[in-house]
């Protein structure tokens, strides 16, 4: 081993990697709206710039949940059926009669949640690989809620959520306050907090954690059922926000949830990442959906960007990767 | 290094093996399903339903079989559906009849599946990116570049394509089926090159490989480009399915070239397993769904079948892999 | 030293290696004459393995130069290497368990039949004759490696770069897991005599000087001096490798009272290879295991922490009957268990993750304030056990693989004394790490017995169980061998016992 003097010179940088890859996303955003008023001068307002933020706070919501797991390693693809499962649960069993309104949201938030375990448990006991697993959930969801409409939805939205979703508080929409109140609460609970912490190390190497005494394997269950969760959630955002479900409310949002949480400089592998990062990629993510909608292009265009997104950020950010993997081979040669 | 037992495991013949390889397995559970279909419905062995069992499995067997190149290597594929999608829309946009039009069209699907394969294969094995996080992005943008082409199902495949693909040689060959054998004998062919016993020792240990001579990122690419040429061909043989376009017609596929994968006996772990294995995987997914729904099981269900059967085929691949570890078969 | 450049089979000069921050190899320069046999000492970490790596071609130099009976030798890659004539047998062994025997042998290429496909019939006829030619013929060549013996596939991995080796033979630890070394010797005196220069790397001094005409020594990345065998001895090698003489060391080793409270009870405990193994470990007493590779000591640590499910026996820690499932239940178990393990990079530290984090995480949910972990929180828990194992304190927010390899060793030491539990099973604690590194974990270890905590370690350098050990247990195929106590622990017979023979048999004979 070479003397300490070599070894540790690289000491602490005063801005990381994470801290300079959330700035630049955030410094995009703006720049994006700034730009956008060329395209059109409607775009840009301020009215227009809430507009983007109710319609990121359903993404922001979504990729905390898509962060976590992917934090861990894993992948989540059963957010667009848990947001149909989420909405179409709230029309049906609340819808806009409000009966119970108090304890039915809990109570299908946690039936969503339930089902994230589920995938949690088949990646955990019966060993299927995150994104097989989340697939298969989610066809089972997606089957279900068809059978359970026999196709179409019924029922309208219930009065809290229509509030939530449209009503307005000193010259702001309610919904953007919850969405900074979650903000808050998400980046608290995933960089400081024990279960926060404990989730990081089993995603940056699982059999380490394991020894350090965490709990692997409850603890992997976490992240799936918080995603689901916050999947539900948003499926009972998206009610209040159309006043209605429909089965393929969802289907838009795996894409970005997952781009969202890879651009705010989260590792696919695992093991890195900050919530405020994720929140910068979904703002950053759905003002480009807003521009892209503004010039006229297609959903297809809109796609293709957005996979072309995904692979250069997963481009950028592999500088990090490759020099975890000299160190890695560098510890072989030791 | 991991499976070193400590004392040689007794030595079985070949044909012993092959019985209880993943393949064995699954061409036994194949028969064994056939038997029962034809069990409860006596027309189950006539040429046409056999032709139509054939031409239905096709396409899935195709894309699985392509999958299984990736699997091998110890990587997740997921652009297969938009390689599928994307290979539909040019068919039914871009009709070409007789032929040679049939011809020109199969090696566009081809060179499309190359192309997309090759950007994987780099991403993977130069830029040293995650195979899921690559294979993501590309069947996004493949996904996108289908929506671009065909914004809603429509058009219309090239009649030749359409009747004589679906049709059969002499009467009693399905042509499709043709395809499959096609690709069995590529298969039992490339597994004897350099780069065919490459694929297994990258699957296996990619440093050992490396250490051993192999050239990692060749033979990872080559797998790459082979599975996306299966996956254009695959795209072919459902435009002649379904003599339409659907620009999210690959989508299915995803999952159920998984599955079709692991009940071929190819364990996801990568190192071992069989093209064969998988198309005969595909084969039986699609009888299975045909014996289960001819009882009149309503359509809205078919999703929770599936998933059921995804995670029961990888719960059942992993028992197998477990089970064959020791007793060494590829 | 030959100056005349083409008489020499290989020379090495100036070779430098860094991965970022790290520099692997220092400068390295070796000079070795044809049909010699030359060693390659030092202890681990030294930079054998890079020095390995960059012969065989797998990577590429920073600086210096290689040359070959005087031409420039700067390989492209392991093929490259191999047709100039150079061929390694890596100690973590290069094998593919789902290839067979024939396949092993001819990667990357295998001989052709017809249609220009791979034969099976011509691999396998290839494979025969080298098998036989090396004395293997009793060996199937169509076996998948997978089923062979931990002893055969070394032998086939020797055997695989014999046939490729014309001027350079690597042979990396070759005898660790070897069952019949005179089959090695036998082949090496033959290669020498067809003038092939071989580089010999093993810890087994014994065998070194039954080899060898010279031995070069590595330290920290240097090249320290090659050495006359015959004229220096185990004690000069010795100080060359470390840097000083070890024996000045030995502290006098606080007695303990039999009547101590047995902390750690094993009765008859089975699992893995280990059978029927039965010791107690006494509050207060440092235990120390001495095993050559593979003789169940990982069997017995795993075990023991929960990570692998042992076949027959019971473990009491502190008087209570355990059945441990995981380490992090272990931690709860009477006055707790906490295991340091084998391998830093692959089980230890948590990388991106700062010193102070890695260090307080089985411990952090006592370590926030109303749920909320606070950073500098984490480093004012850290602080006072990073004091015990003399962890500098300002590298606590240094992430943890920005470290050097030592500071890693002492924070993760750190974090075992932090989870509060009496008794530490310590896996080979000191792998790796340099002399002043090894004091500071020394000096935890003996402060943490003192204050009535228990130990059970294992090592694997002799000097290290004579230092610290109060008893050591001596492991030989599963099997406890032999105990000894106190002073009756030195280096000589333990080294016997090492073996499974009394003092003074043949070395190197692992099972």
């Amino acid at each position: 081993m070479p003397s300490e003097a070599s070894s540790d010179r690289r000491g602490r940088q005063k801005l990381d990697r994470e801290t300079v890859n959330t700035l630049v996303v955030f410094g995009l955003s703006i720049v994006l709206i700034v730009c956008s008023r060329f395209i059109s001068p409607a775009l840009g307002s301020w009215s227009q710039v809430l507009t983007v933020l109710i319609l990121a706070s359903f993404l922001i919501i979504l990729s905390f949940g898509q962060g976590l797991v992917i934090l861990i390693g894993g992948l989540d693809l059963s957010i667009p059926a848990l947001i149909t499962l989420g909405g179409v649960l709230t029309t049906t069993w609340v819808g806009t009669s409000d009966a119970g309104v108090w304890y039915m949201l809990p109570a299908i938030l946690a039936i969503c949640a339930l089902v994230g375990a589920v995938s949690g448990i088949g990646i955990v006991w019966l060993k299927v690989p995150p994104f097989i697993m989340t697939m298969a959930t989610s066809i089972v969801v997606a089957s279900v809620a068809l059978g359970y409409t026999s196709g179409t939805p019924r029922g309208g939205s219930p009065s809290a959520l229509l509030w939530l979703m449209k009503a307005w508080f000193l010259g702001v929409p309610v919904v953007i306050y919850f969405t900074l109140a979650f903000i808050l609460f998400g980046w608290l609970l995933q960089n400081f907090t024990a279960l926060g912490r404990r989730l990081r190390a089993l995603g940056t190497n699982r059999n380490a954690a394991l020894i350090a005494g965490v709990g692997v394997n409850r603890l992997e269950l976490v992240p799936y059922a918080v995603s689901a969760a916050c999947a539900g959630f948003v499926g009972m955002m998206l009610v209040g926000y159309s006043n209605g479900a429909t089965l393929r409310m969802g289907d838009s949002y795996m894409l970005p949830s997952i781009a969202a949480v890879v651009i705010g400089g989260s590792s696919i592998l695992g093991g890195s990442g900050t919530f405020i990062g994720t929140v910068g990629g979904a703002i950053l993510l759905t003002t480009l959906g807003t521009m892209i909608s503004a010039i006229g292009l297609s959903e297809g265009w809109r796609t293709i960007i957005e996979g072309g997104i995904i692979v250069g950020a997963l481009l950028v950010l592999r500088g990090e990767f490759l020099t975890h993997i000299g160190n890695r081979m560098l510890t072989r040669g030791k | 290094m991991s499976a070193i037992a400590a004392n040689p495991a007794p030595r079985r013949s070949p044909f012993w093996r092959a019985v209880i390889s993943g393949t064995g397995i699954v061409a036994l559970i194949y028969v064994l399903l056939y038997a029962l279909y034809a069990f409860w419905q006596p027309d189950a062995l006539s040429v046409y339903t056999f032709t139509d069992l054939v031409n239905n499995s096709t396409p899935l067997a195709l894309a699985a079989a392509g999958e299984t190149l990736v699997v091998i290597s110890r990587g997740f594929d997921l652009s297969v559906a938009g390689v599928v999608s994307l290979t539909n829309v040019l068919m039914a946009v871009y009709p070409l009849d007789g032929p040679g039009g049939a011809l020109v069209s199969l090696l566009m699907c081809c060179a499309i599946g190359a192309v997309v394969g090759m950007i994987n294969g780099i991403l993977v094995a130069r830029l040293g990116l995650q195979t899921i996080a690559a294979t993501l992005g590309t069947m996004i943008v493949c996904q996108g570049l289908a929506l671009v082409i065909l914004d809603a199902p429509g058009g219309m495949v090239a009649d030749f394509v359409t009747y004589t693909l679906t049709d059969t040689l002499f009467g009693v060959v399905p042509i499709a089926g043709l395809f499959l054998v096609a690709a069995i004998v590529l298969w039992l062919a490339f597994r004897r090159t350099n780069t065919g016993i490459g694929l297994y020792a990258i699957g296996a240990d990619e440093q050992s490989a490396r250490f051993s001579g192999v050239a990692v990122s060749g033979v990872r690419i080559t797998a790459f480009v082979g599975a996306g040429i299966l996956y254009g061909v695959a795209g072919f043989m459902l435009s002649a399915q379904t003599a339409t376009g659907n620009p999210t017609a690959g989508t299915p596929f995803l999952m159920l070239t998984f599955a079709a994968v692991a009940l071929g006996g190819t364990p996801l772990s990568g190192g071992r397993g069989s093209l064969v294995g998988s198309i005969l995987g595909a084969g039986t997914l699609m009888l299975l769904q045909k014996v289960l729904f001819s009882g009149g099981v309503s359509s809205f269900y078919t999703g929770i079948f599936q998933g059921f059967v995804l995670v029961l085929a990888i719960v059942f691949g992993n028992t197998v892999a477990r089970l064959l570890r020791k007793d060494d078969a590829r | 030293m030959s100056t005349d450049e083409t008489r020499l089979a290989v020379r090495i000069a100036k070779i430098a290696k860094s991965y970022g921050p790290t520099v692997a190899l220092d400068s390295v320069s070796i000079d070795l004459r044809p049909g010699e046999v030359h060693a390659l000492l030092g202890e681990n970490g030294a930079g054998k393995s890079t020095l390995v790596k960059i012969l065989s071609g797998v990577v590429k130099p920073d600086s210096g130069s290689m040359s070959i009976l005087g031409s420039p030798y700067t390989p492209h890659g392991i093929v490259d290497a191999r047709t100039q004539g150079v061929a390694t047998a890596f100690q973590e062994l290069s094998l593919l368990p789902n290839l067979s025997i024939a396949e092993n042998l001819m990667l990357p290429k295998m001989p052709r039949g017809m249609l220009g496909l791979a034969s099976h019939r011509s691999a396998m006829a290839a494979a025969g004759r080298i098998l036989s030619d090396y004395g293997l013929a009793h060996f199937d060549p169509d076996t998948p490696v997978g089923v062979l013996s931990l002893s055969d596939c070394q032998r086939l991995e020797i055997v695989r770069a014999f046939t490729h080796a014309a001027k350079l033979l690597i042979l990396d630890e070759p005898t660790a897991a070897l069952a019949d070394v005179e089959w090695l010797f036998e082949l090496v005196r033959r290669q020498k005599t067809l003038q092939t220069a071989i580089l010999y790397i093993s810890h087994r001094l014994g065998e070194v000087r039954t080899l060898c005409s010279r031995a070069t020594i590595l330290r920290n990345g240097r090249s320290i001096g090659t050495v006359e065998l015959s004229g220096a001895s185990d004690e000069n090698i010795f100080e060359m490798m470390v840097g000083r003489s070890a024996r000045e060391t030995i502290n006098a080793l606080p007695k303990t009272g039999e009547a101590a409270p047995v902390a750690l009870g094993v009765k008859g405990l089975s699992g893995g290879i280990l059978s029927d193994v039965s010791f107690d470990v006494r509050q207060g007493e440092i235990v120390g295991i001495a095993a050559l590779e593979g003789q169940g000591q990982r069997d017995l640590f795993r075990t023991l922490i929960g990570l692998a499910k042992a076949r027959g026996g019971s473990v009491e820690i502190d008087g209570v009957r355990a059945q441990i499932s995981s380490p992090g239940a272990a931690l709860h178990f009477g006055n707790g268990l906490a295991y340091l393990p084998e391998d830093r990079k692959s089980e230890g530290i948590l990388a991106g993750l700062t010193t102070a984090s890695n260090m307080v995480l089985p411990i952090i949910s006592r370590v926030g304030r109303s749920g909320i972990v606070w950073p500098a929180g984490e480093r004012r828990a850290a602080r006072e056990t990073a004091a015990v194992v003399d962890l500098q304190e300002r590298y606590l927010h240094f992430k943890i693989d920005e470290l050097s390899g030592g500071n890693q060793q002492k924070a993760l030491l750190a974090r075992v004394i932090m989870t509060g539990a009496r008794t530490l099973l310590l896996f080979d604690p000191t792998r790796g790490v340099d002399v002043g590194t090894k004091q500071s974990i020394y000096e935890a270890i003996r402060k943490f017995a003192a204050d009535g905590g228990s130990v059970l370690f294992y090592s694997s350098e002799l000097p290290e169980l004579v230092h610290l050990a109060h008893r050591c247990i001596v492991l030989y195929g599963g099997r406890i061998f032999a105990e000894y106590q106190g002073d009756a622990i030195d280096e000589q017979t333990i080294v016997g016992a090492l073996i499974g023979h009394a003092r003074g048999a043949k070395t190197g004979v692992a099972a």
